[in-house]
């Protein structure tokens, strides 16, 4: 393992540990079968969605996502069923580029996605992966046509991701029997989740941009179903799956991120796309104007306040 | 609240006196600011700070456990605008991986020997390194702290007092790790019972994630820990003779929860010293402040500060007889004995308020 030569870092036992491997699903081929979780919902119903801005205060914009899980925790296991999405999003900035940068006349944009050690089932490292690096650069994509860059020209945005908890590529038990993670669904729904949360950020720091850009899942079975905002430890038979960066008023897509074999109609699934985008528009929408009425409020108690606070003491 | 002006230490202008807001006399003159508001108020009342708690008063813990899916344990800890998330994750050594010797000795439960087992338990510990903490501070949580570098000296020195702490307080018991198996016979003797072996450990990787930092990293690092590990709950792991190997049951009911030694509770202070010179009528006595868990603001422009950590829970007499496990000083020498024990004092009466709320219920 890379990280025991960290000396930045507290290091595990150099030996190597291994995730704990429990008993029944291995000795009773049957009781695997019994933990699958189902889809309790309509091929078109949304999960819920749980919004916030202006986590960080310190940050001039921030947010958190949270998607629960809909499958509802046993008790009589401890293997968790389905992971839900928790993403923390901050923005840093805009602020003047470094003198040694050269010269930008648009907003310089940094995106950084990082899975925290305890995001998923399998123990993520501390330093990024390819997939983290991945995901930064479709999330600077979908950013980058919504923010009206020049506007700050010399200026650098940094938009930093933390996904405390992500949605998983597979349902754990198939994934162990194929021996591989593979699909990578479960980064298409982190992905529309941070673009999501990025939107709001930025919505929060007050950076001028066309539009709200929100994101959406949807994935089509085996059968040719379409479904929206999957759960993939929920579906078996998911054969494409497609994540939008989506801009509704505007009717424009800014990410496009299409996966698996889609088959001759591929607009159709995009559209889908785009329908479960909508329930990410209404959940920002309200966030938003939850996020003024607040500021406005700030801002009047504000200026009481400092007409108290000018009392001059000579 | 008063006097936010920088008129007082201009030179005097004629006309109206030349004012800032708020936002802008912290950035400009961060020192003359706290300062301006510690003295400022009425004798009557106490000083106020900038955040408008009196220099004793800490923040409010906030603590919610168990809301990450992936992990043994895990809280999410709140002090005003400093906010930590730590997840518990518990992964198997085995006994074959082990570096140097694992000679496992048996507890022999004598009263006497406690303090012994406890100092070989502690650096058996550090020896297998069986707890890993590590703290990200990359997360957009402060501007100073922008992803993409490697841990900065601040991370490391955090996580150095971390696990530091976490050794010297033995808090993790070494048998709440251990993972045991009696054979049903005696190999070298069918007539003797049979003894327990040893076949592996439990590794605790403990993961802080601050969401944000307003000051005070460290506090809300140790109680995330706290809060985190007391919500651990550890599977029950067995060693399977067909498999020659360990599995573990999935049945919550046979799983066994953490039992910690205490609960050692730390509190930060940080010392503001006054400018003596600049008050023109002398007043002297009152010219430094130690001020309770400092926020981002307090902590730039103070320079000595002091941690004390103290665990009450062997008391007899509630909080009055706390034990005194560990204290940090650094950076100046306006504290010195008759003022530390006065902060010796405030730890104790936080360690109370730290204890309610990291045994409250969610």
């Amino acid at each position: 393992m890379a990280a025991n030569t960290d000396r930045r870092r507290i290091n595990a036992p150099s030996g190597g540990t291994s995730a704990p491997v429990f008993a029944k699903p291995v000795k009773e081929p049957g009781y695997l079968q019994l933990l699958r979780p189902n889809r309790n919902r309509g091929p078109n119903e949304l999960r819920k969605t749980f919004l916030q801005t202006g986590v960080v205060p310190s940050a001039s914009g921030s947010a958190y996502l949270e998607v629960p899980t809909t499958t509802t925790t046993s008790h009589s296991s401890l293997i968790p069923p389905t992971s839900s999405l928790k993403i923390a999003a901050s923005i840093q900035g805009p602020k003047p580029l470094p003198r040694s940068a050269p010269f930008s006349p648009t907003l310089v944009l940094t995106t950084t996605v990082k899975f925290a050690p305890f995001a998923t089932r399998h123990r993520r490292g501390y330093i990024r992966d390819s997939a983290e690096r991945d995901l930064g650069v479709h999330l600077e994509t979908a950013l980058r046509g919504v923010i009206i860059g020049e506007r700050w020209p010399k200026s650098g945005l940094e938009v930093v991701i933390t996904i405390l908890e992500g949605d998983e590529d597979t349902w754990w038990g198939d994934s162990k029997a194929e021996g591989g993670s593979g699909s990578g669904w479960g980064l298409l729904n982190v992905l529309a989740g941070c673009i999501t949360v990025a939107s709001a950020a930025i919505m929060d720091a007050g950076i001028d941009c066309v539009d709200m850009v929100a994101g959406g899942v949807a994935a089509m079975t085996r059968d040719g179903q379409k479904i929206l905002d999957p759960c993939p430890a929920e579906h078996q038979d998911i054969v494409a799956a497609c994540a939008v960066g989506f801009l509704a008023s505007r009717d424009e897509i800014t990410e496009l991120w299409l996966k698996g074999e889609v088959g001759a109609e591929p607009d159709e699934l995009i559209e889908s796309a785009t329908h479960a985008a909508m329930g990410s528009v209404s959940v920002l929408r309200e966030v938003l104007l939850e996020n003024i009425e607040t500021k406005t409020k700030v801002a009047s108690e504000g200026s009481k306040r400092r007409l108290e606070d000018l009392e001059v003491r000579d | 609240m008063a006097a936010t002006t920088a008129a007082a230490h201009q030179q005097p202008v004629h006309g109206p006196a030349l004012t800032f807001p708020r936002p802008i006399f912290a950035a400009v003159a961060p020192h003359p600011f706290l300062q301006a508001h510690l003295s400022a108020s009425q004798p009557s009342k106490a000083p106020l700070r900038a955040n408008s708690r009196t220099a004793h008063e800490f923040r409010r813990v906030g603590i919610n456990t168990g809301s990450l899916t992936h992990c043994n344990g895990s809280a999410v800890v709140r002090l005003g605008n400093t906010s930590a998330v730590c997840g518990v994750r518990a992964e198997i050594l085995h006994e074959e991986h082990v570096q140097g010797t694992a000679d496992f000795a048996p507890s022999t439960g004598n009263e006497a020997e406690e303090d012994l087992e406890r100092e070989r338990e502690r650096e058996e510990i550090e020896s297998l390194r069986v707890l890993v903490p590590n703290v990200e501070l990359s997360t957009g949580s402060t501007p100073q702290h922008i992803p993409g570098n490697a841990p900065s000296s601040f991370a490391q020195t955090l996580i150095t007092r971390v696990r530091s702490l976490l050794l010297s307080t033995s808090l993790v018991r070494l048998s709440d790790l251990r993972i045991l198996y009696t054979p049903p016979s005696n190999p070298d003797d069918p007539d003797a019972e049979p003894e327990p072996q040893l076949k592996g450990y439990w590794v605790l990787y403990i993961d802080i994630f601050y969401i944000s930092i307003d000051g005070n990293a460290f506090d809300a690092a140790w109680i995330a820990i706290l809060a985190a590990l007391k919500n651990s709950v550890i599977p029950h792991a067995f060693w399977d003779e067909d498999l020659e190997t360990i599995l573990c049951s999935d049945d919550p009911s046979e799983a066994h929860p953490l039992t910690l030694r205490g609960l050692p509770v730390p509190s930060t202070f940080a010392v503001f010293e006054g400018k003596r010179d600049w008050n023109e009528s002398g007043e002297d006595e009152e010219a430094d402040w130690v001020l309770s868990d400092p926020d981002a603001f307090e902590e730039s422009v103070c320079r000595e500060s002091v941690c004390v950590v103290v665990d009450c829970t062997g008391g007899n007499k509630g909080t009055k007889d706390g034990i005194l496990k560990r204290l940090e000083k650094s950076g100046g020498g306006v504290v010195d004995r008759d003022v530390m024990k006065g902060l010796v004092k405030r730890a104790v009466d936080r360690w109370q308020e730290v204890e309610t709320a990291t045994n409250a219920k969610p």
